[in-house]
């Protein structure tokens, strides 16, 4: 569960749509207040249907919100 | 919010009530104590348990899952189930449940515990009736648990076998068929431990640091 390859710019696109808080942003997608937690922290790579929620709660594409960490 | 002393007086009242449960004396004034330990011990956790659901929203959602806090009252009731069952295994030596007063007796209190995991469970539920209780990463986290679990539960069958198996007859006096049956049991009560623990050290590494 620790250390995952995919890096994410959650915290960045929260900040640049008006500080929206982790749990507005849980509910947008469905998923508890500590699962974003964890993606933020790095220390959990959501799923494709999970990425594909966060991207579009923040009305962008995935690619902007999640990278592979090694590129 | 509960003022200090009132959570120290619940310990106090739990530690007492495991000791009446698992270590006090069987008969006190022709009454058993263990009863009273065990009411002791579910009225104190539901006390526990109740005032945690009542403190407001956000100071323990901000670290802590529904998941998680589903994992620690299993591995909780889990735990004492199983010290129980272990504290009184000599009463399983002796013929079934219905002609053993101190077996059913027994029956009864693990019975009476499965209750009150269950009313504990649909009251913690409650809180977070509105929010959301369980996503991928909780199933991810059960799903890797549940592996720990298996594997203990197999660790157990496989030593009881082996035992069984093995050993020769005029050790296996106490392995009546009332035993064995209660030690399978125990083995299904030490793989939900086992599975419990793992969920609890799997969402504490994933909150640490």
């Amino acid at each position: 569960m620790t250390g995952t390859p995919i890096g994410n710019e959650i915290r960045r696109w929260r900040f640049e749509r008006g500080e929206m808080t982790q749990e507005a942003l849980a509910q947008a997608c469905g998923v508890t207040r500590q699962t974003i937690i964890a993606l933020e922290a790095g220390k959990y790579s959501p799923s494709l249907e999970l990425a594909f929620r966060i991207a579009r709660a923040f009305g962008v594409g995935v690619e902007e919100v999640f990278r592979w960490k090694t590129e | 919010m509960m003022r200090r002393w009132v959570w120290l007086a619940l310990v106090v009242l739990a530690g007492l009530a495991l000791w009446l449960l698992l270590a006090g004396p069987s008969k006190v004034l022709g009454f058993d104590p263990g009863k009273l330990g065990m009411v002791l011990l579910v009225g104190t956790a539901w006390i526990s348990l109740y005032a945690v659901s009542r403190l407001p929203n956000g100071e323990l959602e901000a670290v802590v899952s529904p998941g998680e806090w589903r994992a620690w009252v299993g591995f909780g009731f889990t735990l004492v189930a199983i010290l129980y069952f272990l504290s009184k295994i000599s009463v399983f030596e002796y013929g079934p449940a219905w002609g053993n007063p101190d077996a059913s007796a027994v029956a009864r209190n693990l019975v009476m515990l499965l209750i009150a995991w269950a009313v504990l469970s649909f009251v913690m539920g409650s809180r977070w009736k509105s929010a959301v209780q369980e996503d991928e990463r909780d199933r991810d986290i059960e799903k890797q648990a549940s592996g720990w679990g298996r594997g203990a539960l197999i660790v157990v069958i496989v030593g009881l076998a082996v035992m069984l198996g093995f050993s020769p007859a005029e050790k296996l006096q106490w392995a009546t068929h009332f035993m064995i049956a209660n030690l399978l049991v125990f083995a299904l009560m030490w793989g939900w431990l086992c599975e419990y623990a793992a969920t609890v050290v799997y969402y504490w590494r994933d909150r640490r640091g």
